[in-house]
């Protein structure tokens, strides 16, 4: 049986997702042992054209980027899309909350208008083509990556948590933020990071989205029962959790 | 068997010694303003005062997620069986009945020998509470003190323990300890008074029936609508089952490794407040609403695990759950006296 050929995007982003597979050293030789990568701009100068896993990370911000991702996506046998960015749109998506030309203006200046600046609503991956996975987080934990990427290469459905941050928050003996009245947006968030944000005395920022059924009705009451605000709590969200 | 007693620091002096030894000591300790059971490398880190620790020392015998047996793809398997000795210092009474609870439950039917190897090799030296945490119910549950399942019990009485040996391991540590001299008629005494203090105190939401009634209770009240009026706030996180020292649910889990041929069958913690805890081949979920996964637990508690155990109640009133959970909805003693205000009993 031939290998599985790979192929490796990005658009809107950072990058640091790409980061996180390279940084996953030893394992990356495993991994590059199993499939063939045939596109990788981060590591390799090679393009191809024929692959069977595209994995994207970034948003998709400008109407060329979403042309180019729907060709990936009737190339590729199976799409991932690669940490936040691609997952539910991330930082990127803040600017939704503004108007497009006030942002073009403040981002580009005096270029603002030039036609590959032509930046529109951000947009998460699987709100321009159909996605297959989703690796989760800002940035994604390598051996969640690695997990995922071998549950496939042996047929079986990857395990994605959809239960909040809390369980692994808890299974860590962390103290809740929620004991000082704190805003954590941990009960409505998407585990699969070991909760590392609140392990380290900070809030959950929500980085991989909520559960598939996060209980938004309850968030009025809840808060005030801390004596905190739903607006408290949605300002926390603009971060990650931007429509 | 003896009932001995020490000084404090004549106690300290043992637990040192114990933590020098090649033993495996674990005890509750300071986590900020907060407790957790962890690994004792100074003596002087113990704190036998704590009020509740953040989780249950059952993360001893059922770990957060655990490597049950390493198998080949297709192909053959082997078991991975926990061999680790440990001493574990500071266990309070609810958490005590909680654990005796859980070895019934873990070596009736299928005996689970994951989780009984690793409890017969655990030495308990169980204390009774000095300081009442702000939620703890123990009393009305019958679980403020506890008289089996440790190797010994200790109890504070000013400057010095009642050090209770129950069992030969227990024994063999007390002989260890020097300056242990054998309790006095005022020592028993100033510990019968601390057992009677916690029995009054260590009850800071007030069932109001003997726990006993419980099943008979539930048996009126599966269609009450309490049980919608509090999960309208559930956030399904699970935190409620995450930190009860009677919760025992696991999710099995595989991982292959690199080489694709070879893996590890795992098991972490479940809870049955999370939306897919009852979910089934075919991607069935039976008990998809809120207010269905909020009601399970609380006839966990009170009914379906006393069903299995001679009645013993499976809330130990420890209040850990009421003080985890973010919503403010999990307290039984709460959800038990709506039910007990509201319903017709004859
Ligand atoms: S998800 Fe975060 S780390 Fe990953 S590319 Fe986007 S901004 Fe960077
Ligand atoms: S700190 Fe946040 S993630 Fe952790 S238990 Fe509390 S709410 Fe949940
Ligand atoms: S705790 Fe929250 S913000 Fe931090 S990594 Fe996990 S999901 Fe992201
Ligand atoms: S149900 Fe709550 S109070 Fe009762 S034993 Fe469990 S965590 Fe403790
Ligand atoms: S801790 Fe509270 S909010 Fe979370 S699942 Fe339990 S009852 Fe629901």
């Amino acid at each position: 049986m031939s290998k599985p050929r790979v192929a490796i995007f990005d658009f809107a982003c950072c990058e640091g997702c790409q980061l996180q597979i390279v940084n996953l050293e030893e394992e990356i030789l495993n991994l590059i042992d199993l499939v063939d990568v045939v596109e990788w701009r981060e590591a390799m100068s090679e393009q191809s054209h024929e692959y069977d896993i595209a994995i994207i990370e970034g948003s998709i911000t400008r109407p060329e980027d979403a042309q180019k991702l729907e060709v990936i996506r009737s190339r590729a046998k199976i799409l991932i899309a690669l940490g936040a960015c691609a997952t539910i749109g991330g930082v990127n998506k803040i600017k939704n909350n503004f108007d497009l030309n006030e942002v073009r203006e403040c981002v580009y200046g005096k270029d603002a208008q030039m036609p590959h600046l032509n930046t529109e609503v951000t947009k998460a991956v699987d709100e321009v083509v159909e996605v297959d996975f989703k690796i989760h987080g800002c940035p994604i934990e390598g051996s969640e990556f690695a997990q995922i990427i071998r549950s496939l290469l042996v047929g079986k459905t990857p395990f994605v948590p959809d239960y909040p941050v809390c369980v692994e928050c808890k299974a860590k003996e962390t103290i809740c933020r929620y004991e000082y009245n704190e805003i954590c947006l941990g009960p409505i968030s998407r585990a699969g990071c070991g909760a590392p944000c609140p392990t380290a005395g900070w809030r959950c920022f929500g980085c991989r989205g909520t559960v598939d059924d996060p209980n938004v009705e309850a968030a009025q009451e809840v808060m005030e029962k801390y004596d905190l605000t739903v607006d408290d709590l949605k300002q926390k969200m603009v971060l990650f959790n931007t429509k | 068997m003896s009932v001995s007693t020490v000084t404090k620091e004549q106690f300290k002096s043992f637990v040192a010694a114990l933590v020098d030894s090649d033993q495996n000591v674990v005890g509750v300790q300071a986590k900020d303003d907060k407790f957790a059971f962890g690994e004792l490398t100074d003596a002087n880190a113990l704190r036998l005062d704590y009020d509740v620790t953040i989780l249950p020392p059952k993360k001893y015998m059922l770990p957060q997620r655990e490597a049950l047996m390493n198998f080949e793809v297709a192909g053959a398997a082997e078991s991975v069986q926990p061999d680790e000795k440990m001493v574990l210092l500071g266990v309070h009474p609810y958490d005590m009945i909680a654990i005796n609870q859980m070895d019934e439950l873990f070596s009736q039917g299928e005996y689970d020998t994951h989780y009984m190897n690793r409890r017969n090799n655990i030495t308990i030296i169980a204390c009774d509470v000095v300081t009442d945490s702000k939620n703890v119910f123990a009393a009305s549950m019958n679980s403020a003190t506890c008289d089996t399942g440790y190797d010994i019990l200790l109890t504070a009485i000013g400057d010095a323990y009642v050090v209770d040996a129950a069992t030969d391991k227990g024994q063999a540590l007390v002989d260890m300890m020097s300056g242990a001299n054998e309790a006095t008629d005022a020592d028993l005494k100033k510990r019968e008074a601390v057992h009677e203090k916690n029995i009054a105190a260590l009850n800071k939401h007030e069932l109001e029936c003997k726990p006993s009634f419980l099943p008979k209770l539930l048996e009126k009240a599966y269609d009450h609508p309490v049980w919608e009026e509090r999960a309208r706030l559930c956030y399904s996180c699970g935190s409620c089952n995450q930190v009860c020292p009677t919760c025992y649910c696991f999710d099995v889990q595989d991982e292959v490794n690199w080489d694709l041929k070879t893996g590890t069958r795992c098991r972490a913690w479940d809870g049955c407040l999370l939306t897919n805890f009852a979910t089934v081949a075919g991607d069935h979920n039976f008990r998809k609403k809120r207010a269905d996964r909020f009601r399970h637990r609380l006839y966990r508690k009170g009914k379906y695990v006393p069903g299995k155990i001679d009645g013993q109640i499976a809330c130990v009133g420890c209040g850990r759950c009421v003080t985890a959970c973010t919503a403010k909805i999990a307290n039984p003693v709460e959800v038990y006296n709506t039910i007990l205000e509201t319903t017709e009993l004859r």
